[in-house]
């Protein structure tokens, strides 16, 4: 083996021990398990135990295909969704190999447009260690699953010999294709990746001899993809709504739309960029960036770097007006406004690594060849034994260098408590109100408590609010409260559904509580 | 009732899944030479010719080609290479007046110009067909290359000179070179004809030739002469004895090199009716049924070309399988009530069918490209409206000839020649628009 094969490859696997190190140690006991990875799960768990995509009434407000993947994975697990402990931690260890996956897609994507293993180490290196990133990457997150398919998209349309001046194959181009197709069928917003990968697609295949079946078969392969989508609600007669009323203020109400859902997505506003109470900045300067400010400000910097260096190269850096565009164009869909959560940073921030990385390996390049390992290895030095940069290491309160939380901190312990503590002293024909995050240990695992449902479809499926409830509070038994679940279901009382969930908050008592830094959990015995 | 429904949509199912692989298959096996960038470059033809050195018989069989066999003789004769060099044959049948009447007179026209390498060579017993006039032929020349065209073939000039070129340089002792429909938007089928030729030559046959299996093509195809001796000459009782010759050729280990350059293609012409393309093509699934029973691709040496072969051969019997499967298909989706899973798999067909078109467009696209040539907006159009009638037609092509064989019927249903793509005459190597 060339000795320059064998660098890659020694590199490539320091990179992705790495990501397996930085994300997989504390993996099951920090973060604290959130509702979105409950309902992930749940759904995953309708999916291999009821064939449905949801337990409740699917109303399309996600297409499925992360969900899919993760029934996938609990399906050949022996112990299935107590393989790894709880059932999100056996979604955690998904998350894991999807990191490690697209840990190897940053690294070669990066080293194939940047032409340079320097760069390829550094967005790896960025992508596995940067906290923000670990953070949510930890969590079972359909984001995470969109960002694999999303690189792998990007590994195969920059397939080939030489991605600048080589051929590419047409069955590369099909399945990347498909792949795109099921980063949006993960997660819908995946379709702000479409242009810069249908541009950097164009300019690749512009002029060879199979320019018409590559771009042809590529937009062929997304759209039947995405289609099934829309054929599974035609199926169901479920794609528009009744009567064709597309009316937001009336939603319909005999069946779901799928049609429907997507125009009323469309129109959901939480104000813009303009307006500093908007979620896009408090989101950033509340939770990204005290995790993360290099990532976030380096990798901003070095994408208009990029971009402008590519711009003005006049083609000769395609790879920078690439790389900028896909950070830029989902920066700006974030940027826009729209309905956000604060793990939708998630997408973003792949291409901030790798545009680190193509600046990085910019830079480098000014080096003679053998200087070049000296920046690298003196940025990660920094990085992980700095505690002043806080990545790996931080100073605590008391001034002494430790671990960041990320690798110490234990949360889902008291989560883990909470649930031992209903299967020991409420009886499974209890009527619970939940949060999602125990949903699927309620409902997997003997003995069953069928009557545990989340305080979201509590308020809102009629199902549930109506017909198992009648919307009474004096139905409830126990409310099993997770963090800051009051606040939540405050802020999901806009229309009232939640108020007789409040109620029986207001007569009732704590059974159980326990509390250890900002987290507060508690159970709560409904008094009739 | 619901056992009858069941079956129904258990057997669709499992015909979704097989349809799927094969057309998917049959997609990759058509987009080959552009998915494979070497494969491309390998088709081409030679950039500079040698000095002509290998000496062609040319064998033209002829059956009731009144009209159009003095141009083809002219076409050869006229070639870009030493007359010397050329031996031509016109084969007939001693029944066929007409023809070897016309052929003798250009002969004699010929003559008086100097030019006396063309006969007529007759035959009077049977079978009367194309590969018993071929046999009689190879026993009746003596140069070195055998090469066939038919009647109506419009060759490039400098073909000859491509063929010794390949071969000297290659030292190989089969080639096949393309033969392409041109007038593709005469009628409503025959744009897809046309296509179904482009793929086949441009792309397909670079596969079977890469995998040591391949169904040669009826003209346009050279042979070194002890080839064919030692493979035993043509089956007289096979319609489809280009497919049948080159599969035994296979069979004995000898590679074939497929040449398509668009600027060197035989040119040639859709049937001219309905009438005559379905024969036309009922004589190729029954020749292809025919070589598939004989299990001469039994001898080849490794499974995966004895699997192309049989994959190959019946072809037409799964197409139609396919073209009926879409009703089917459609019916079952719409009439049972399945669970959605299963009605998306039945789905899967029908997005394969959809990719075919698609790449149909696109081919006739690259096709007009290559030629020079500039389609009409509606062509795709009529394209998109035709597609499953075209597929409908195959299929029953294809029940017709299984029928046929069934009650053993094996005489040669003649395809007609009008010369729709002579309508409009060009100077030969240029882009000749073939509208009829």
């Amino acid at each position: 083996m060339a000795w320059r094969t064998l660098l890659d490859r020694v590199l490539l696997v320091v990179s992705l021990t790495t990501g397996a190190v930085t994300h997989g140690y504390n993996l099951f006991k920090y973060p604290l398990y959130v509702t979105d990875e409950g309902i992930y799960i749940q759904q995953a768990w309708s999916v291999l135990r009821e064939a449905r995509l949801s337990p409740y009434t699917y109303f399309y407000d996600h297409a499925p295909a992360g969900w899919l993947v993760i029934a996938g994975w609990v399906a050949i697990l022996p112990s299935q969704f107590q393989t790894f402990g709880s059932a999100i931690d056996t979604g955690r260890a998904l998350m894991l190999l999807v990191h490690i996956t697209s840990t190897l897609l940053v690294y070669r994507v990066t080293a194939r447009l940047s032409g340079s293993k320097a760069g390829a180490v550094i967005a790896a290196f960025i992508f596995n260690v940067s906290p923000l990133a670990i953070f949510y990457q930890r969590q079972v997150l359909l984001d995470n699953v969109m960002v694999m398919w999303v690189l792998l998209t990007l590994y195969l349309v920059t397939s080939g010999s030489d991605w600048r001046r080589g051929d590419m194959r047409i069955v590369a181009a099909m399945l990347s294709g498909l792949t795109f197709g099921l980063a949006v069928l993960t997660k819908e917003n995946a379709i702000f990746f479409a242009p810069v990968t249908g541009y950097l697609l164009f300019k690749r295949l512009r002029g060879r001899m199979n320019y018409r079946f590559g771009v042809g078969f590529w937009s062929f392969s997304a759209v039947s993809m995405v289609s099934l989508y829309f054929l599974y609600a035609t199926l169901k007669n479920e794609l528009l709504p009744s009567g064709f009323s597309f009316d937001l203020n009336n939603p319909p109400a005999d069946h779901v739309s799928l049609l429907y859902t997507i125009w009323w997505q469309l129109h959901r506003s939480q104000g813009s960029i303009l307006d500093t109470n908007s979620p896009v900045w408090q989101f950033s300067l509340g939770a990204w960036l005290p995790k993360d400010t290099f990532v976030l400000v380096a990798g901003a910097a070095a994408a208009l770097i990029n971009l402008t260096v590519g711009l003005l190269s006049r083609g000769r850096r395609l790879e920078g007006v690439v790389v900028s565009g896909l950070a830029l164009s989902y920066a700006i869909y974030l940027a826009r406004g729209s309905q956000m959560l604060e793990f939708y940073v998630v997408p973003l921030l792949p291409f901030l690594a790798i545009n680190i990385g193509l600046l990085a390996a910019w830079l480098v390049s000014w080096l003679p060849r053998l200087l070049r390992v000296i920046p690298v290895v003196a940025l990660t030095g920094v990085f992980v034994f700095n505690p002043a940069w806080g990545y790996v290491l931080v100073v605590d309160q008391f001034g002494h260098v430790v671990p960041h939380d990320l690798y110490k901190l234990d949360q889902t312990s008291m989560q883990a408590e909470q649930l031992q503590w209903i299967r020991q002293n409420i009886p499974p024909d209890a009527k619970l109100i939940i949060d999602d995050d125990m949903w699927a240990d309620l409902h997997d695992q003997k003995p069953f408590y069928k009557w545990a449902h989340s305080h979201y479809k509590a308020a809102s499926d009629p199902d549930v609010r109506d017909k198992l409830f009648g919307k009474d509070w004096r139905n409830i038994d126990y409310v099993v409260m997770s963090n800051k679940m009051r606040d939540a279901m405050l802020l999901n009382n806009a229309d009232g559904g939640e108020t007789w969930i409040l109620q029986a908050l207001d007569h009732s008592q704590v059974v159980w509580s326990v509390e250890h830094g900002d987290v507060k959990l508690e159970i709560d015995r409904v008094n009739k | 009732m619901t056992l009858l429904a069941d079956i129904l949509v258990l057997g669709s199912l499992l015909l979704s899944v097989l349809l799927t692989i094969q057309s998917a298959y049959t997609l990759y096996l058509m987009l080959y030479t552009w998915d494979r960038p070497e494969a491309y470059q390998r088709a081409k033809a030679p950039t500079h010719f040698l000095p002509a050195q290998k000496p062609f018989t040319v064998m033209l069989p002829a059956r009731h080609e009144e009209d159009v066999i003095q141009t083809t003789i002219e076409r050869v004769v006229r070639a870009n290479y030493p007359l010397p060099l050329i031996e031509v044959v016109v084969i007939c049948k001693t029944d066929d007046e007409g023809t070897i009447a016309k052929a003798e007179e250009k002969i004699a026209e010929l003559r008086a110009q100097g030019i006396d390498n063309v006969r007529v060579l007759t035959f009077s017993n049977q079978p009367t067909n194309k590969p018993h006039g071929l046999n009689v032929a190879l026993t009746a020349t003596t140069n070195e290359v055998v090469t066939i065209f038919d009647s109506e073939d419009d060759i490039h000039p400098d073909i000859f000179n491509v063929i010794n070129t390949v071969m000297l340089q290659e030292g190989v002792n089969v080639v096949q070179s393309g033969v392409q429909l041109m007038n593709y938007e005469s009628n409503w089928y025959s744009t897809l004809n046309v296509l179904e030729y482009f793929f086949w030559f441009k792309s397909r046959l670079h596969y079977h030739a890469r995998a040591g299996m391949t169904p040669l093509g009826g003209n346009t195809v050279f042979f070194v002469r002890s080839v064919l001796e030692r493979a035993g000459g043509w089956d007289e009782h096979n319609l489809t004895e280009d497919a049948d010759v080159g599969i035994r050729i296979s069979s004995m280990g000898e590679p074939v090199r497929v040449v398509y350059d668009d600027r060197y293609v035989t040119r040639e012409e859709t049937p001219p009716t309905l009438d005559h393309f379905i024969r036309q093509r009922t004589r190729w699934s029954q020749g292809f049924l025919q070589t598939l029973m004989k299990r001469e691709w039994a001898r080849l040496p490794n499974f995966e070309q004895r699997l192309l072969a049989i994959y190959t051969l019946a072809f037409p019997s799964i197409q139609a399988l396919l073209g009926l499967y879409v009703m089917v298909s459609l019916a079952t989706m719409f009439t049972i009530k399945t669970p959605v899973l299963v009605a998306i798999t039945l789905s899967l067909p029908l997005y394969m069918l959809l990719a075919h078109l698609l790449l149909s467009v696109i081919g006739l696209y690259e096709f007009t490209d290559a030629h020079q040539l500039k389609p009409s907006w509606k062509t795709p159009l009529v394209m998109a409206l035709t597609y499953l009638p075209y597929q409908w037609v195959l299929s029953y092509a294809s029940v017709r000839a299984t029928i046929r064989e069934l009650r053993g019927i094996n005489n040669w249903e003649k395809t007609a020649h009008v010369g729709a793509h002579r309508l409009e005459p060009q100077p030969l190597g240029s882009a000749a628009s073939a509208k009829a």
